[in-house]
């Protein structure tokens, strides 16, 4: 019974991913773009959601999941003889390796996780300000590895050749997955004992609550997703690791606050509405048509405007615009639950 | 890499002073403001950065230097008095990390305004080119710059550390960097500190602006965004709640970067922010209050 | 004249109520004590009075005129100090440092008070000047809270527990300095849970319960545990 009525929390995120797509579908080719990127953001602003808004932990971090999923997926799927091309650095093993796309995308949520939990295990002790520069120093690793090492990957150059698998299915398909994903696993007694720690960790700790247990695993989990939206990301765009670090890491950040980083609806709708803002503005550095007045601004305007409303945010409502609630319809009063409230307060 | 030393000469060396000077100012700048407002100014790069613009500006109209460096000083601390108003003050009551995230979001607004107004080539700040000529010593040649950094570094240090040490306002900063709260029942004018933070920050960053901009003339909209990085990492290695372990910690990180970059070659140096974050991880996990504080509790859980 | 008049004072912490409807005066050359058990809202009426605890109805008058409402700097810098609970001196400065820092609360008045003062009344201070505070023992710090408080040359000193965890003869030491500390003219309100010497030594000692005053004591009633218990439970 419980459960039935949570369901809107889970449809609600999910029925806005499925009209993202098909309205997506509807589109020109030259918008599809736009929709698909919003897509593939979806994911990774939900894999972020499930760690940060779950445990109340900052972390800059979850980009290098993104981007070490897209490693893996990428590295995997460009054909051999483009390889030795593009990627001549590359070691033998990854050289002569292949997967097809599914494959792909397992391995690369695979990796996400496994590097998510090799770094949880030390820094899930940590809270606070020490937890946010931690996994900023995190990406710094990341970035830094990944743009100097040659044997595993493109290093400062952009990937070229990778097949080009993420269309509306894939993407929406993605979204969903890592939607699902989240409701489940806030469903489940772990996503309620690490959400108890978020709101009172004293009373969660003699509840015998053990918080890194509970961080470690919803930080394994957000990587698993970071890396699996990395190989979606990858399957759709040429991307290079300068779009893989500090940009991305601040506009998902912005997403996921504006929308409102208690929720999993506030994750989704925050990327949809914030990426649509910052399409908008992207598409207007080439000239767009508004309400039949012609509008260009220059590069860097997008992330201006996001910049200026994350801040807007985090000054006047910091809960975002869902306020942290998920979705839910309005409940029928029923007469004895009054009752005994009324009750309870003489 | 112990050969490499090998490759150790003067003008190396002085270079890397001169590194781990801008950037232990720069260090100080942030954990002034850290002490007393708990705040992780993630944007002072981009205080830098306008700074740096306005001193191509003083170029670009031919003003002379010392009037280019009080324009680039106006710019930066009002920019600076701006930020602290707009954003940080309504945002006081909240956690440290959420005042990260905002100062993030400031240094994403800065850096893509300058790259609305001034596109991705940016401008060039040329006049101070003539301290990249080196002075020659005994055969030895070492850049101007290098010379010059290290001297006003140590002697804006030595100033601060005075400041800190023998009056009484130093002293009320001190102690609401140690003890806010209590500070203020003794009176200590939280405004006045705070201000007074900011405005010996803001001095610092300019300070560091011009010094910087004579290694790095071309300006851009990520001007001083790494240094802004790995300075961050020092602080936090150094201390973040006490300003001598911070500029400390500042210097080592510069120094290192200056020294190692100099005598290794790329391939071997190119790691090396890698080592640098890696370190910064184990301090938080093994000394939250830095490497250089004196050990103890912190009233702060960092 | 009254130094300090409190009245009708509400304290109220989000949904509980620290202070209710509390009216006390504390005079020139006088100690009232403020007793009560645990979470009687005794450090909240301090707080209230030096402006950093959230005051609902009421009001607080330094001197006649009202101070409800200013900054705790503002509050201090015009006389009013405080001697925090735990005593909360800085334990990296020095001494001489901690007590300098309660300079800064003195404003135009240079007469009296100042380093010299707090030296006379404990020379354990001027003996560890340059030390680092935190290398004090409990009872030296707590005199040199009351040092640094007494350094901004204040007509109302404020005391928030300052026995607790000290030894019998050190809390001598201190009652004795309090003492002096009257005579010498100010105003001083003594919040304590160690009721019997504080009803001992204060001129009329108020007993606060659940933020409420239940009972005023004199010096007399020192011994009547009776009183004083059924005041705590009632």
């Amino acid at each position: 019974m419980n459960q039935a009525r949570r369901l809107p929390e889970l449809l609600a995120p999910a029925l806005l991913v499925l009209a993202t797509a098909l309205l997506g579908l509807e589109v020109s080719s030259y918008l599809q773009t736009y929709f698909l990127d919003t897509l593939v953001k979806v994911a990774i602003v939900v894999a972020l959601y499930v760690f940060i808004g779950n445990s109340g932990v900052l972390s800059f971090g979850t980009i290098s999941f993104v981007a070490v999923g897209a490693w893996t997926a990428g590295v995997l799927t460009v054909p051999e003889d483009q390889k030795r091309i593009t990627m001549p650095g590359l070691s033998h093993f990854l050289l002569t390796t292949n997967v097809g796309n599914a494959a792909s995308l397992a391995l690369a949520a695979g990796v996400g996780a496994v590097f998510a939990l090799a770094v949880g295990l030390p820094l899930m002790r940590l809270s606070g300000l020490a937890a946010g520069i931690a996994t900023f120093a995190v990406l710094g690793i990341t970035y830094n590895v990944l743009t100097n090492e040659q044997k595993i990957g493109p290093g400062l150059n952009a990937f070229s050749a990778v097949p080009q698998t993420t269309g509306m299915w894939q993407a929406a398909g993605g979204g969903l997955i890592c939607v699902g994903a989240a409701y489940a696993y806030q469903r489940t007694r772990f996503g309620r004992k690490l959400r108890a720690t978020r709101e009172d960790a004293a009373a969660a700790a003699a509840a015998g609550i053990s918080t890194y247990r509970q961080r470690l695993l919803a930080f394994t989990l957000s990587g698993a997703l970071a890396g699996f939206a990395g190989g979606l990301y990858v399957h759709l765009l040429p991307l290079q690791v300068g779009n893989l670090y500090l940009d991305l890491t601040f506009i998902t950040l912005a997403m996921l606050i504006v929308g409102g980083s208690g929720s999993l609806l506030g994750a989704v709708v925050g990327t949809l509405a914030l990426n649509g803002v910052y399409s908008f503005f992207t598409a207007a550095t080439n000239t767009v048509d508004v309400l039949g007045w012609h509008l260009t601004v220059p590069a860097g305007t997008a992330e201006m405007v996001l910049g200026v409303l994350m801040a807007v945010v985090l000054i006047l409502r910091p809960s975002g615009i869902t306020g942290g609630r998920e979705f839910s319809l309005p409940r029928r009063r029923r007469p004895v639950a009054d009752l005994e409230k009324a009750r309870a307060t003489t | 890499m112990i050969l490499a030393f090998a490759n150790l000469s003067w003008p190396v060396f002085a270079d890397a002073l001169a590194l781990g000077g801008i950037y232990a100012l720069m260090a100080v700048g942030i954990g002034l403001v850290f002490g007393v407002l708990r705040l992780v100014n993630f944007a002072y790069g981009q205080l830098m950065m306008a700074g740096a613009f306005a001193l191509a500006y003083g170029d670009q109209w031919g003003l002379p230097n010392w009037l280019s460096i009080l324009f680039c000083f106006g710019v930066v601390l009002a920019l600076s008095a701006l930020m602290d108003r707009l954003v940080f003050r309504p945002l006081r009551t909240h956690s440290p990390a959420v005042m990260l995230v905002a100062t993030f979001a400031v240094a994403f607004v800065l850096q893509n305004i300058a790259l609305i107004a001034w596109g991705s080539f940016g401008k060039t700040a040329g006049s101070l080119a003539v301290w990249q000529a080196p002075w020659d010593i005994h055969g030895v040649y070492i850049r101007k710059i290098a010379i010059i950094a290290v001297g006003t570094a140590a002697l804006c240090l030595l100033l601060l550390q005075l400041l800190l040490t023998r009056t009484p306002v130093g002293l009320q900063m001190r102690a609401a960097s140690m003890d806010f709260r209590t500070a203020r029942l003794l009176g200590v004018r939280a405004n006045r500190v705070i201000g007074g933070a900011v405005l010996i920050s803001g001095l610092l960053a300019g300070v560091a602006t011009v010094m910087l901009s004579v290694e790095q003339p071309q300006i851009t909209s990520t001007w001083a965004l790494p240094e802004t990085i790995y300075v961050l990492m020092g602080v936090v290695l150094g201390g973040l709640n006490r300003p001598i372990p911070a500029t400390l910690g500042g210097f080592t990180i510069g120094f290192a970067f200056g020294l190692l970059g100099g005598i290794l070659p790329s391939n071997q140096s190119q790691y090396l922010p890698s080592f640098i974050f890696a370190a910064v991880i184990v301090v938080l996990l093994v000394r939250p209050n830095g490497l250089f504080t004196r050990g103890g509790a912190a009233v702060e859980r960092v | 004249m009254t130094a300090l008049a409190v009245e009708k004072l509400s304290v109220r912490y989000g949904a509980v109520e620290a202070v209710r409807g509390l009216s006390l005066e504390v005079k020139p050359g006088q100690i009232v004590g403020l007793i009560g058990p645990n979470g009687a809202g005794k450090s909240s009426t301090l707080h209230a009075i030096m402006g950093s605890a959230p005051v609902v109805g009421g009001d607080v008058r330094l001197d006649g005129s009202s101070i409800l409402g200013r900054r705790p700097e503002d509050v201090a810098r015009r006389g009013v100090a405080l001697v925090p609970e735990g005593r909360r001196i800085f334990g990296e400065l020095t001494v001489e440092e901690n007590l300098q820092l309660g300079l800064a609360a003195r404003t135009k008045r240079l007469n009296g008070g100042g380093l010299a003062g707090a030296y006379e009344l404990f020379p354990i201070l001027r003996e560890f000047r340059t030390r680092h505070a935190g290398a004090l023992s409990g009872g030296q710090q707590q005199q040199l809270a009351i040092g640094r408080a007494l350094a901004s040359d204040p007509s109302v000193l404020l005391l928030d527990e300052p026995s607790l965890g000290l030894a019998p003869k050190i809390v001598d030491v201190v009652f004795e300095a309090l003492s002096r500390i009257r005579d010498a003219g100010l105003a001083v309100l003594l919040v304590e849970q160690r009721a019997q010497r504080t009803v001992a030594l204060a001129d009329e000692s108020h007993v606060l319960a659940n933020g409420e005053l239940r009972l005023t004591l004199g010096p007399q009633d020192a011994g009547d545990t009776d009183r004083l218990v059924k005041a705590y439970l009632a």
